[in-house]
């Protein structure tokens, strides 16, 4: 754990040439939408920071928010910053395993206790439930608010661990929540996505790296950098929509031409995220590139909002039941109310015949 | 009635998409069956002969009695011609924008074309123009402040803010607010809207075809065109 | 060929001196007013009541409005008692909507006289402009019903109303004015079958008729000589008025026709033809059997109807008019035409005169309303309205050019008569029958 290193030395020890170094801060600098003049400055934070302390905690997660945060062909940069911060706790990754794991975690947050930066993925079961999810006996509820005690932050990886994702989805047999519900008292930056978009976990890492403070938050706790903007408002399919143009089954002609997805699901209009721009697999394609609509996963309880193919705007009205009970129902009320006006008028015509 | 959509934490659109909106329609039915029963009171048999059919005046009359002699209509040219802006305006905004229509195709089951979203702003502004327009005349024509009633006020208020908040959540102005925020009120102004139609003037949209039958047979009776 | 025009206004006056008003306390007169609205709305009427939108545009139909630019004549506006006591006591939705319409009171009724009676002549134009299909016309009746039925009728209206139903005169003048009158034109050489038992045609005048002189009783008589016909007039059934419906007296109002019903009845009419009057063809035409309570075993025909169709069958044969009636404009009597049916009887028999016929833009089904039917001739607080609407008729007599106006109704001809005097108008006013009666080939 060679916490006195910093980073520069760790990149220059793998070789990272500084002009590759120079180009990697410039493209953190430009998706943290800072001017060309700030590249320096984060070269120069990121280059001195020390490795700061980061340990990763997996609750009730499905590791999907691993699997695409690590998943990488070949060596990226993004891959090296990870070796290059103290990442002294992650259970999948590490070589350790069993209790020496345990101690290792515990070692590293009593050694940085108030300054290590937490992650988390996974959900959080809890109540009677609390037991269902644990880790060497101790349950997850009870580890995230030990750990989130010594914590300079916490940063929750995926939509499980920010709002609940699909642990909480109804019937939520697990009462799982996210971070946010359970810890109050700590900053804490939501990276949702199910999974989240692999730059967009290190770009929070690096601006956080950079400048030592949480990046400015939405109201649902996630990075305006990559949040801040709705999918429909990026989609590149945005024109077709304007006009008109809609593919209405998933092999028709307006899907074979790319037309919007909308009457087939898409929630871009209402879900927040980098994928329009940034896109996945290194920028290669996003869902709607590859003609299924948004599912909106990076938005709380994105599960519970009716079918991926039900497009938004479609009606809930009910059911042909409750069409039919209402009928049933305005029926008699009204019936019942002639039936009183009709004597009225007969009672009134036949006083003024007498 | 759930499809999924009960859940702890629901925002304010999942709630004006989801119990709001089923409880809105509820109302409505049941509200428009129970005043249709209006038409249910006592009818006297009328015992004269009569000087021409009834039936075929009144269906006759529930279609021209939109287009009326001109001698007639000479002096309500704006109301005539606004009248008709109004609504044709309207249901091109209602029924061709793409995600309205895929609103009632989940109810009708069936969908059709639409317009592309620059026709669509078009009407809407229209559509809200001419209600401003209306709502000035309503509140300065002599005629009009005479007979005019809560109702109808109420009601202008209930028909305009689907189309205000309609046009706030498509072009993201939002005063600050944000957008789902703004959708959401747009569908609660519809619950709002769907909760006062059977018991304002709204419902002159269903009364009014009983209604011209009733006059058009009436005089038809009498052996009239009306 | 003018008459001298009729006073009627110190005629209603006189009338009203006369009146025993009924003594009724403010509740009793509310709730009688809400017993006669109840009795008299039924389900086409609670439909309209339902259906108004508050557009206004009833106003720019009616002839009071468009001359004064007054709003409360607004024909929607002049039911609003109606529509109150509808909304709280019938409307399926009347217990909501008695947290918002307050009830009528005895103030609303005394308002609602000269909206009702003044301002309104139940000419039904309004009904056809109104774009929800409202009957405004309609229910105009209901509401004179309610206003009556409170003891709150105009005076004048009431007093002739009582008269003719208990005595069977009006003005003073009943079955021995008729033998009179009769006696007078028997003395010119035409024949009166006064009270046969039995005629397959029985011939309606009115006392309104002879206030002036017989000259239309002599008209009529000599055009049913003429034609052949098996007709009679009978002194106890003569009476084509219904001062019971113009003052909107119920019962009175049954009883009246009732008179006419059992005559033609007693001889076994198949035809009664209605003296040219205003409200009493619809009166006895659409209303008559209903009260009666049973279908009638003969047609009622108005004057123009039955005169139109001897024309058309090829039995009454005409000269070509003349005498300064050789090019006209027809003004078509609300009652007769818009509310009756009848436009082209009479056109027929112009067609037959030869006459030269230009219409007013407003003719036939949509014309304008003279401004005196329904009684409003009698109401002398009415006179001025009544000035100003007929300014409107004017208006569109002058523009067709012709000098003559014919028309088909006595109370329309006194009208005209009357705007004419007002006007220093140099028309001719000219009826039917007169015309007919004047040119027999």
């Amino acid at each position: 754990m060679a916490a006195s290193k910093t980073v520069g030395d760790v990149l220059r020890a793998n070789g990272v040439s500084r002009r590759g170094f120079m180009k990697f801060c410039a493209a953190t600098a430009s998706m943290m939408a800072l001017p060309p003049t700030m590249v320096s400055a984060v070269a120069a934070a990121i280059e001195n920071a020390r490795r700061p302390s980061v340990i990763w905690l997996p609750f009730q997660e499905c590791t999907g928010c691993l699997e695409s945060l690590t998943r990488s062909h070949t060596p990226t940069v993004e891959g090296l910053i990870f070796d290059a911060i103290s990442l002294d706790f992650n259970h999948t990754l590490m070589a350790a395993s069993g209790q020496r794991a345990e101690d290792a975690l515990d070692a590293a947050v009593q050694e940085n206790w108030g300054n290590y930066l937490m992650l988390v993925d996974g959900s959080i079961p809890t109540g009677e439930f609390a037991d269902y999810s644990c880790t060497n006996g101790h349950s997850h509820l009870d580890m995230l608010k030990k750990y989130a005690a010594g914590a300079a932050a916490i940063v929750t990886i995926g939509t499980c661990a920010a709002y609940g994702g699909i642990g909480r989805a109804n019937p939520n047999p697990t009462q799982a929540v996210g971070v946010q519900d359970i810890i109050k008292d700590k900053p804490i930056i939501n990276v949702p996505g199910c999974p989240p978009i692999p730059t967009v976990i290190t770009g929070v890492l690096a601006h956080y790296l950079t400048f030592g403070t949480i990046p400015e938050l939405d109201h649902h706790g996630r990075p305006m950098a990559f949040f801040g903007q709705n999918i429909h408002d990026r989609c590149y399919r945005r024109p077709f929509y304007e006009r008109g143009l809609f593919a209405k089954t998933f092999d028709d002609e307006g899907a074979r031409k790319g037309h919007c997805l909308y009457q087939l699901g898409c929630k871009g209009p209402v879900t927040y995220n980098a994928c329009a721009t940034l896109k996945w697999n290194n920028g290669v394609s996003w869902p709607v590139q590859s003609g299924h609509g948004c599912i909106g996963c990076s938005e709380p309880n994105f599960w519970d909002k009716g079918s991926f193919y039900r497009p938004l705007s479609a009606a809930y009205y009910g059911d042909a039941r409750t069409v039919g009970i209402s009928v049933a129902a305005g029926a008699a009320a009204g019936l019942a109310a002639a039936a009183l006006a009709r004597g009225k008028q007969k009672k009134a015509q036949q006083e003024e015949k007498a | 009635m759930n499809e999924g959509l009960y859940f702890e934490g629901m925002s304010l659109l999942d709630f004006a998409r989801g119990p709001a909106f089923r409880w809105a329609v509820a109302i409505f039915i049941i509200g428009i069956v129970w005043r249709l029963t209006a038409l249910l009171l006592v009818s006297p048999k009328r015992l004269e002969p009569v000087k021409g059919s009834a039936t075929s005046g009144g269906v006759r009359t529930m279609l021209t009695r939109s287009a009326p002699a001109h001698e007639l209509e000479k002096n309500i040219i704006f109301q005539h011609y606004s009248g008709y802006a109004w609504h044709i305006s309207m249901f091109i905004v209602l029924l061709f924008f793409a995600p309205h229509m895929m609103f009632f195709k989940q109810i009708l089951g069936f969908g059709w074309p639409t317009l592309p979203n620059l026709f669509i702003t078009f009407f809407a502004v229209v559509t809200m123009g001419i209600l401003l327009v209306l709502l000035a005349r309503r509140l300065m024509n002599p005629v009009l402040r005479q007979i005019s009633t809560m109702d109808d006020y109420v009601s202008w208020i209930i028909a305009f803010l689907p189309f205000l908040t309609g046009i706030m959540s498509f072009t993201h102005i939002t005063f600050g607010m944000q957008y789902e925020t703004v959708l959401a009120l747009h569908i609660l102004s519809i619950c709002l809207l769907l909760v006062w139609f059977p018991f304002g003037k709204l419902m002159h949209a269903l009364f009014i075809w009983p209604s011209r039958y009733k006059v058009g047979a009436a005089f038809a009776r009498r052996g009239v065109r009306a | 060929m003018s008459a001298t025009t009729i006073d009627y206004g110190t005629l209603g006056e006189r009338a009203a001196a006369g009146l025993k008003p009924k003594a009724l306390s403010d509740e009793q007169r509310i709730a009688r007013a809400k017993e006669a609205f109840l009795a008299g709305i039924d389900a086409d009427m609670a439909t309209y009541l339902e259906s108004c939108i508050h557009c206004g545009m009833c106003a720019e139909a009616c002839h009071f409005y468009i001359s004064t630019g007054d709003a409360k004549y607004t024909p929607i506006y002049k039911l609003e008692p109606l529509k109150k006591v509808y909304r709280r006591e019938l409307a399926p939705t009347r217990w909501l909507n008695r947290l918002t319409t307050r009830d009528i009171t005895v103030a609303e009724l005394q308002d609602w006289k000269e909206l009702a009676y003044d301002s309104c002549t139940q000419c039904g134009r309004c009904s056809l402009l109104c774009p929800m299909g409202i009957h405004i016309q309609s229910m105009i009746q209901v509401v004179r019903n309610g206003i009556a039925a409170a003891g709150l009728a105009p005076a004048e209206l009431q007093a002739v109303s009582d008269e003719q139903r208990d005595k069977a005169t009006i003005f003073g003048a009943g079955p021995d004015k008729l033998r009179e009158v009769a006696e007078r034109v028997r003395a010119k050489g035409i024949e009166v079958p006064l009270d046969k038992d039995k005629a397959e045609v029985l011939v309606l005048s009115s006392a309104l008729d002879f206030l002036k002189d017989d000259a239309l009783l002599a008209a009529t008589a000599k055009i049913m000589n003429k034609l052949g016909a098996n007709w009679t007039i009978r002194s106890d059934g003569f009476e084509s008025a219904n001062f019971g419906a113009l003052a909107g007296d119920v019962q009175a109002q049954r009883r009246i026709s009732k008179r006419v019903i059992d005559a033609a009845i007693a001889i076994g009419a198949k035809k009664v033809i209605v003296a040219e009057c205003g409200h009493a063809y619809p009166v006895l035409r659409w209303e008559a059997a209903t009260l009666y309570g049973k279908e009638l075993p003969f047609e009622f025909l108005s004057v123009a109807e039955y005169l139109g169709q001897e024309v058309k069958a090829g039995r009454l044969k005409l000269k070509k008019a003349g005498n300064g009636a050789s090019h006209v404009t027809f003004h078509d009597p609300c009652k007769l035409g818009r509310m009756g049916g009848s436009f082209d009887d009479a056109r027929n028999v112009l067609s037959a005169l030869g006459v030269k016929l230009t219409e007013m833009e407003s003719h036939g089904r949509t014309n304008l309303c003279c401004g005196g039917g329904g009684g409003v001739a009698m109401l002398k607080g009415a006179q001025g309205l009544r000035q100003k609407a007929f300014e409107l008729k004017r208006e569109e007599v002058e523009r067709t050019g012709a000098p003559t106006v014919v028309t088909a109704c006595n109370t329309c001809m006194q009208t005209l008569e009357t705007g004419k005097a007002w006007l220093n108008w140099d028309k001719d006013i000219v009826n039917l029958v007169q015309l007919v009666s004047d040119n027999l080939a």
